[in-house]
């Protein structure tokens, strides 16, 4: 089949100008008359909206529990929003450190359990061998960096789905934890100074924050301004593309899940902190909602994209509210019924409300074929 | 082709657009574009990227609503195109049959048709299979499909898994003579052996009486099987015409509106000497023994059939396809490529050929599609400089006349031709000693194809010597310095200047007698 003109070459002295001054584009692209602004005022303010919406929604809720009658008096006690963020500082950590595998592309379910484990393994080394602060601490994150370095290695080595090789370590992880603890708490030898610091504050603030706010800008340094976080969007986008481009699958997936392991283990340490006890039961509950907070998330800043500020968000949103709630006198169970509303309903809303901007991109004049 | 339906009148149309405009983001994609499609004819829409048809399709099949003022004439039925949609399309017997067809791999033959309509079922509700089975034989005898109801549509060669998706489309017109079945580049998708087979199916159909709307980028095709044909350039019409008498040549110069001989960049006059990349034996999958040089500055064409292992080849080269045996040597020292990064850091640059699979990095920006797997460039002193990147990228767009908004556009809005710069421009801005190219026009429309090569052609000049893998034998003697014929997994032929296409195609025919 002949695609292209089989002209005679040779009476033709004049080779295709030098791209750069090439006329057919030139006049190309006078053709294309704009017939409006490329943005309208009030496109700008729909996408401001929906960018935005989930933040104006966190001042609204606060507004809102601060001014309800219900709950006004106690809402606006400075300790409820030390409390709030305090409390949550650990889902945070656990929240952005999964968010490193997810942008590659794969889920991590075993972060919830590690953070279990972590908790529980630090303080049985300081009940046994009274070891040292920063040993502890050091070792509750190694814990989780290894238990990542597992999972990386299964899910890189073996080619199998992280979805089934994180939910199988998260389950061992859980059945090694209660035969480690029998079950029971270990709220003996646990150094002050780790129990001062969870439940301690600096300038009004509870430290734990502090250390949110370092994960927080480290993550965010590192998914979106290193080469290596770059990596992490393309092989998310395209693992075979990103092979032929150069970048080393395997060994970016693997460090996405040790660098997950690695906050779990941190967060881990935080929960050890907070609670001044290594308790068993922690954990699993974290993971699923960790999940959600990070979808919940892709719904602001950078639309459908997990990212840091969306994330953090989504967290303290639900947590507002959940607070809220309970103040008003709502039971326990609104803490997941709201979670789960929340993202069904703000995933779904992001997706009626980019709609109309996703059919313009996806019908753009002869896009993707032609 | 002439139709067998009597000849129709002039004022007799099936079809008929008028004055029909399209504006994204306001920039028009159709500007007051007529079309005028008669009975029983094989009316071909042609096009370069971006000249619109697409976007009159998708206007006709009621997924993109029109500018107002827009004109609708179905038979003597005149309908504002205001409120048009995919349900009244289908009602006033419009079929569409897209470029990749929804089509079932697994399932049967007889199941892809009846997802068309319905399943016939018995009275308690089961459904009848024997009446389904029965129903489909009939269909695939008239469409001359020589295949059993049951077979899994998987089974099945490209042109006839194509065939299934035009008769699933008009399975309920076969004695209707209004309506038009609208097929957008049915042949993108088939290799070169199997576009036949498909045409001859079109051509029996236009002769029973029917209309077909035809798009596509490959002229040849256009020219052996449509009665009229018109031409779109960036979004207006340019003409319609009788296909009958006219050249190649003279309908290149519709769609790109400057004459034929100026299309491709011409051969540099001889290859320097000196050898930048040889391959000696080299064994692996379908290869057996592969020997070959690669001269300084020049353009190296493969040819070969599917599945002769060209592809292969170039994956060997750059490291992404285990070699059994044999040796590389590139700019004089013997190499073996682990991995596509080491292959990279040698200077070695490979454009694959499948660009949605193997190249394009969907949902992100054309910035960080035209840097992918250079972003450690952008970082120094534990920073991104994402001001250089753009900048870049920029540069990048203006010199690879990439026709794009803006850099931070998702990459899966650009038209193939523009995609392929996008990825053209992440290995030519490396500046290459050995770019390897596999289909590189594959889904480019002929303007932007021939501004391809120019920037191949360009990067020659430069200093980068390419390999060159191409599936039509007329580009590859067009755009190759020498070529060489893959063949039983060897090299069986090397062609030196004057390369002509028929030369090649009558080497690669040799298959069937050597």
């Amino acid at each position: 089949m002949t695609t292209t003109p089989s002209s005679e070459r040779s009476d033709v002295t004049e080779a295709v100008p030098v791209p750069r001054t090439e006329p057919p584009v030139a006049a190309a692209k006078s053709h294309v008359a704009p017939v409006a602004a490329r943005r309208s005022p009030a496109g700008f303010l729909m996408s401001l909206l929906q960018r935005y919406s989930l933040v104006a929604l966190l001042i609204a809720s606060v507004v809102a529990y601060g001014t309800w009658s219900r709950t006004s008096e106690v809402f606006l006690q400075a300790g409820v929003f030390q409390n709030i963020t305090s409390s949550q500082s650990v889902l945070a950590v656990l929240t952005l450190g999964l968010l490193i595998p997810m942008i590659s592309g794969n889920l991590d379910l075993s972060i919830g359990s590690t953070a279990g484990l972590a908790s529980i393994g630090t303080a049985g080394l300081y009940a046994d061998t009274g070891a040292p602060l920063v040993v502890g601490v050091l070792f509750g994150i190694a814990i989780g960096a290894v238990v990542g370095l597992v999972n990386g290695l299964v899910v890189t080595r073996f080619g199998i789905d992280s979805f089934i090789v994180t939910l199988g370590t998260a389950s061992l992880i859980l059945g090694i934890v209660n035969w480690y603890s029998g079950g029971t708490s270990i709220i003996q030898g646990i150094p002050q100074q780790v129990i001062s610091f969870g439940g301690g504050k600096a300038l009004g603030i509870p430290k734990l924050v502090y250390v949110l706010v370092i994960v927080a800008l480290l993550v965010y340094y590192l998914l979106e301004q290193t080469p290596y976080g770059r990596n992490l969007h393309a092989i998310g986008s395209n693992k075979a593309a990103s092979r032929l481009v150069g970048i080393r699958v395997e060994r970016d997936t693997c460090l996405a899940f040790v660098l997950s392991g690695t906050f779990a283990g941190l967060a881990g340490v935080m929960v050890l902190a907070q609670q001044g006890a290594g308790n068993p039961q922690v954990g699993q509950s974290f993971t699923l909602t960790a999940i959600a907070a990070a979808f919940l998330g892709a719904a602001s800043f950078k639309l459908g994209k997990l990212n840091v500020p969306g994330s953090l968000v989504a967290i303290f949103f639900l947590a507002v509210n959940i607070t809220g709630l309970q103040f008003a006198g709502v039971q326990g169970w609104i803490t997941d019924v709201f979670t789960g509303l929340s993202l069904v309903l703000a995933v779904a809303f992001a997706g009626i409300l980019s709609r109309p901007k996703k059919h313009k991109q996806a019908q753009k004049p002869e896009a993707a074929h032609a | 082709m002439q139709s067998l339906a009597p000849v129709p009148s002039v004022t007799d149309s099936v079809l008929r657009v008028s004055e029909l405009s399209k504006a994204y983001n306001g920039i028009l994609a159709l500007d007051g574009v007529d079309l005028d499609v008669r009975p029983g004819e094989v009316h071909a829409l042609l096009g370069g990227n971006g000249s619109g048809k697409s976007t009159l399709i998708k206007v006709l099949a009621g997924v993109v609503e029109a500018e107002p003022g827009a004109v609708l004439q179905l038979g003597d039925e005149v309908t504002d195109l205001a409120g048009w949609n995919s349900d009244k399309a289908y009602a006033a017997g419009l079929r569409f049959v897209h470029q990749q067809p929804a089509v079932f791999a697994d399932l049967s033959i007889a199941e892809n048709i009846a997802f068309g309509t319905t399943f016939p079922k018995n009275r308690a509700g089961k459904i009848d299979w024997k009446a389904l089975n029965a129903r489909t034989a009939d269909l695939l005898a008239l469409f001359g499909v020589e295949a059993s109801p049951t077979t899994p549509l998987g089974a099945l060669r490209a042109a006839d898994r194509t065939r299934i998706a035009i008769i699933r489309a008009v399975q309920d017109r076969d004695d209707a003579t209004s309506g038009v079945l609208v097929l957008d580049e049915p042949t993108a998708a088939l290799p070169a052996e199997e576009v036949e087979h498909l045409l001859d199916s079109l051509r029996r159909y236009a002769a029973a009486g029917q209309t077909i709307l035809y798009v596509s980028h490959r002229l040849d095709e256009v020219l052996s099987v449509a009665d009229r044909v018109t031409v779109l350039r960036d979004g207006r019409k340019v003409d319609t015409v009788a296909a009958k008498g006219l050249s190649e040549a003279a309908l290149v110069e519709l769609i790109v509106g400057r004459p034929l001989d100026r299309m491709f960049p011409e051969p540099t006059d001889a290859p320097a000497a000196d050898v930048v990349l040889s391959v000696r034996g080299l064994r692996g999958g379908p290869l057996t023994d592969v020997t070959l040089d690669l001269h300084q500055g020049e353009v190296l064409g493969i040819a070969g059939l599917l599945g002769s292992g060209r592809s292969e080849l170039l994956r060997m080269v750059f490291g992404a396809y285990p070699v059994d045996s044999g040796t590389i040597t590139l700019g004089g020292r013997q190499v073996a490529f682990g991995s596509p990064s080491e292959a990279m850091a040698a200077g070695v640059a490979y454009v694959p050929e499948e660009r949605q699979l193997d190249a394009l990095f969907q949902g992100n920006s054309v910035r960080h599609n035209v840097s992918a797997g250079n972003a450690r460039s952008y970082f120094s002193r534990l920073l991104f400089h994402h001001d250089a990147e753009k900048r870049d990228t920029q540069t990048a767009i203006q010199q690879f006349l990439i026709r794009v908004g803006t850099d931070t556009q998702a990459v899966e809005t650009l038209s193939g031709g523009n995609a392929q710069k996008v990825v053209l421009a992440r290995w030519l801005r490396r500046k290459p000693a050995v770019l390897l190219l596999d289909e590189p026009t594959q889904g480019v429309d002929i303007g932007a194809r021939a501004e391809i090569y120019a920037l191949v052609r360009e990067a020659t000049r430069n200093g980068t010597s390419v390999i060159l893998v191409a599936s039509d034998p007329e580009e590859m003697a067009h755009a190759c310095d020498r070529v060489l014929v893959l063949r039983g997994g060897r090299i069986a032929a090397d062609v030196r200047p004057p390369v002509t296409g028929d030369r090649l195609t009558a080497l690669l025919a040799e298959r069937s007698t050597a």
